[in-house]
């Protein structure tokens, strides 16, 4: 079982994705801000996160730099999904160290699990 | 016989006396006729002389009316001074900065004696009225005409010198000199200080005009907000204003050269090559937005050309002109991030619906299950929150095209609040907020407004303050009439705290208030001056974070209010609470 950490104050998002997940091979944690997702991450320790980047308080930005800048934080491949579509914010957060970036309104739910098992799967493969 | 002789000889004799009255009188015609030429010729002499005065003096308006410059109005003098007076030598002497120069102009041939007497003749003529001495040996000195023989051993016989009095001051003088002595008379004397005194007074009220527009000019390039810097056609700066000292950090009271651009601009604007560029092709150039340091500017360079009085075109230099543009910059920012909140928050609800219906469609939740009904509200919660988004995009953009229409009619304010207040009760009680009306007893049955519109405006005020407000507090909606001759009414504080004062409330005439207290977080200080402003959201941290908002309800309930010719405004205490108010005049 992987844990998936969705960070987003969308909370359709989080169970419509949770809906079409795997219930056999996912668990999935949610977390309607970026400071509430610092301390999941912390506690629960997932295998990705999926992270938003408008959100209240600690934004995906925010979050993203506070990933790269505490070295004591876990070492968590970030999925980016967003509505937010400038190419530039996409290069912005890739540079930051997002293994990837989800137009969320782009995409089926299915293709976005289909990102999701690709990362998982890469990520087990270095493993 | 005798009679006859007598006769013959008496007849000589009167043919005498007719030949001889004849003779005198041709004589005496003879004499007044040559009389008569004579004081013609000097009549016409006169004339002459006098169509001449003229003549000179207009050339010397019109020439010295484009020049400023007493050389060349001395050479236009003494060049056209030989038409009315004879001499062997003309020149003048001016005062340039450093040095005299004097220029002399050789009609018949000189001894270099005679030239050296004219020229300390000259100096020793604007020494005196100086009263300053000059170094004779310290002269550039220019000679023109016929050559000089020092055999020829006259020596000046006439002389006579004219100052050039420009604005007061002895700027130079002219000097006429002829080998002959006494040859120069009064009348001579007379036109050319009638002359020099025409041009002087030209030049004068010339650069007092010179003066007063540069006065002008200066003050107001001195006092632009853009930077502004003209050059010479040899790149020298000619003017550089204290704006363009600031914006490249230079002293404002020392003067700057053209390589104080070029370091601090750098690779960032080659102003160099622009300018030659200006000035070669005589062609206009505005950059790209450039940066210095945390400022944007727009440089614009434009050659500056002097249209002659024959026709063309002559070109002096360039002017360059910065243009503060940061402020634009700032508000398309400020712009592009209103429309990117505007297009996620369409979005996020859209895409919410769109995968809903994906998940049912493929199946995998059962019609009946309690999931399927959760699926359901929140496609119908996310299509609602969209519509009202849509309404408020679509009422702002109404009010900014100040199309949005407000139907007055007589309705009852009190009934217009209880209605608003029954509807948000049920979720005012899901929060455990009370929400009630407070209504003055001066408020009128009926009053000119439109309902639908203040309805516009509490639901946002409600909803806000629902959104801010915790479990266990209170909101309270208070009606009143303020005029602002009497006192406030005294209103119910008995939950709520936050109240407009009278002078928040900035009514000259007496209104209706309906003020929205709550007892919720309250807003930052720093944050209330950007509450009503389109393309700011302050923000704030709603008590339900299910719940956001873009801030323009605040807009459009500004823009309702002031077509009811009222104002909206708002009071708040941090970890008080906050009030929102509108006011419409009665």
């Amino acid at each position: 079982m992987k844990k998936i950490l969705v960070i987003d104050d969308d909370q359709f998002f989080s169970k419509t994705l949770e809906a079409a997940l795997p219930a056999d091979k996912y668990i999935l944690l949610s977390a309607e801000d970026g400071e509430i997702g610092l301390e999941k991450l912390k506690s629960e320790k997932p295998d990705l996160v999926i992270l938003d980047l408008m959100m209240p308080k600690l934004d995906g930005t925010a979050f993203l730099k506070r990933l790269q800048e505490s070295p004591d934080l876990p070492k968590v491949p970030v999925l980016v999904s967003s509505n937010l579509s400038s190419v530039k914010k996409i290069s912005d957060v890739m540079t930051m160290g997002a293994v990837g970036y989800v137009i969320k309104s782009d995409e089926s739910l299915q293709s976005i699990v289909q990102d999701i098992e690709r990362v998982i799967g890469q990520e087990t493969k270095k493993e | 016989m005798n009679i006859a002789l007598f006769g013959g000889a008496s007849l000589y004799m009167f043919f005498g006396l007719v030949v001889l009255v004849l003779i005198t009188f041709v004589f005496y015609f003879y004499f007044s006729l040559k009389k008569r030429e004579k004081e013609i010729t000097k009549e016409r002499e006169e004339s002459t002389r006098r169509i001449y005065e003229l003549a000179i003096l207009k050339e010397l308006g019109e020439r010295v009316g484009y020049s400023l410059d007493v050389e060349e109005i001395l050479q236009i003098i003494t060049g056209s001074l030989r038409q009315f007076i004879d001499y062997t030598a003309v020149g003048y002497v001016v005062i340039n900065p450093g040095k005299l120069k004097v220029n002399t102009h050789i009609e018949k041939s000189v001894s270099r004696e005679f030239l050296s007497e004219m020229k300390s003749r000259m100096v020793a003529s604007l020494s005196a009225l100086t009263d300053k001495t000059y170094d004779l040996e310290n002269i550039d000195e220019v000679l023109s005409g016929a050559i000089v023989i020092d055999e020829i051993k006259q020596n000046i016989g006439s002389l006579f010198n004219i100052p050039l009095v420009i604005d007061g001051e002895v700027v130079g003088v002219l000097t006429v000199a002829h080998v002959t002595s006494g040859l120069y008379k009064e009348a001579d004397m007379t036109i050319l200080y009638k002359i020099t005194g025409q041009a002087s007074e030209a030049v004068t009220r010339l650069q007092e005009v010179v003066k007063k527009e540069k006065g002008k000019l200066n003050a107001m390039v001195e006092s632009m907000g853009d930077g502004v810097l003209m050059v010479d056609s040899e790149y020298r700066v000619v003017v550089a204003n204290p704006a363009i000292k600031r914006i490249i950090k230079a002293d404002v009271s020392k003067d700057v050269s053209i390589f104080d651009f070029i370091d601090i601009l750098g690779g960032k604007f080659d102003i160099r090559g622009k300018l030659e560029e200006s000035v070669s092709k005589k062609v206009s150039y505005v950059s790209e937005r450039i940066n210095i340091d945390e400022v944007f500017f727009e440089i614009g360079v434009y050659p500056v050309a002097h249209h002659l009085a024959k026709g063309g075109n002559q070109i002096l230099g360039a002017v360059v002109v910065f243009h503060d543009i940061s402020k634009d910059i700032e508000l398309e920012r400020v712009r592009e991030e209103f429309t990117g909140m505007i297009v996620h928050e369409l979005r996020s609800p859209l895409d919410g619906v769109k995968k809903i219906i994906e998940l049912i469609v493929s199946g995998s939740v059962d019609t009946g299950s309690d999931k399927f009904k959760e699926y359901l509200n929140m496609a119908h919660q996310s299509s609602a929150s969209m519509l009202e988004l849509v309404n408020d995009i679509l009422d702002l953009s109404k009010l900014q095209a100040g199309k949005f229409e407000v139907n007055k009619e007589k309705a009852n304010i009190k009934e217009v609040i209880e209605n608003r207040i029954s509807f948000y009760k049920i979720s005012a009680d899901g929060r455990g907020v009370s929400l009630d009306l407070w209504a003055g007893e001066n408020v009128p049955e009926l009053l000119e407004f439109d309902p639908q519109a203040v309805k516009q405006i509490l639901n946002n005020f409600l909803s806000n303050a629902l959104k801010f407000t915790s479990k266990g507090g209170a909101i309270l909606v208070s009606a009143f009439v303020y005029n602002p001759k009497e006192a406030l009414p005294n209103l119910d504080r008995s939950k709520v705290s936050v109240f407009p004062e009278a002078a928040d409330l900035k009514v000259k005439s007496p209104s209706l208030c309906v003020a929205v207290s709550d007892t919720g977080i309250g807003i930052p200080e720093d944050s209330i001056k950007d509450l009503f402003h389109t393309f700011k959201q302050a923000k704030l941290n709603p008590v339900d974070k299910e719940i956001k908002g873009t801030g323009l309800g605040l807009v459009i309930a500004k823009g309702i209010a002031e077509e009811h010719g009222g104002t909206v405004g708002v009071v708040a205490k941090e970890g008080v609470g906050s009030c929102f108010f509108f006011t419409i005049p009665l």
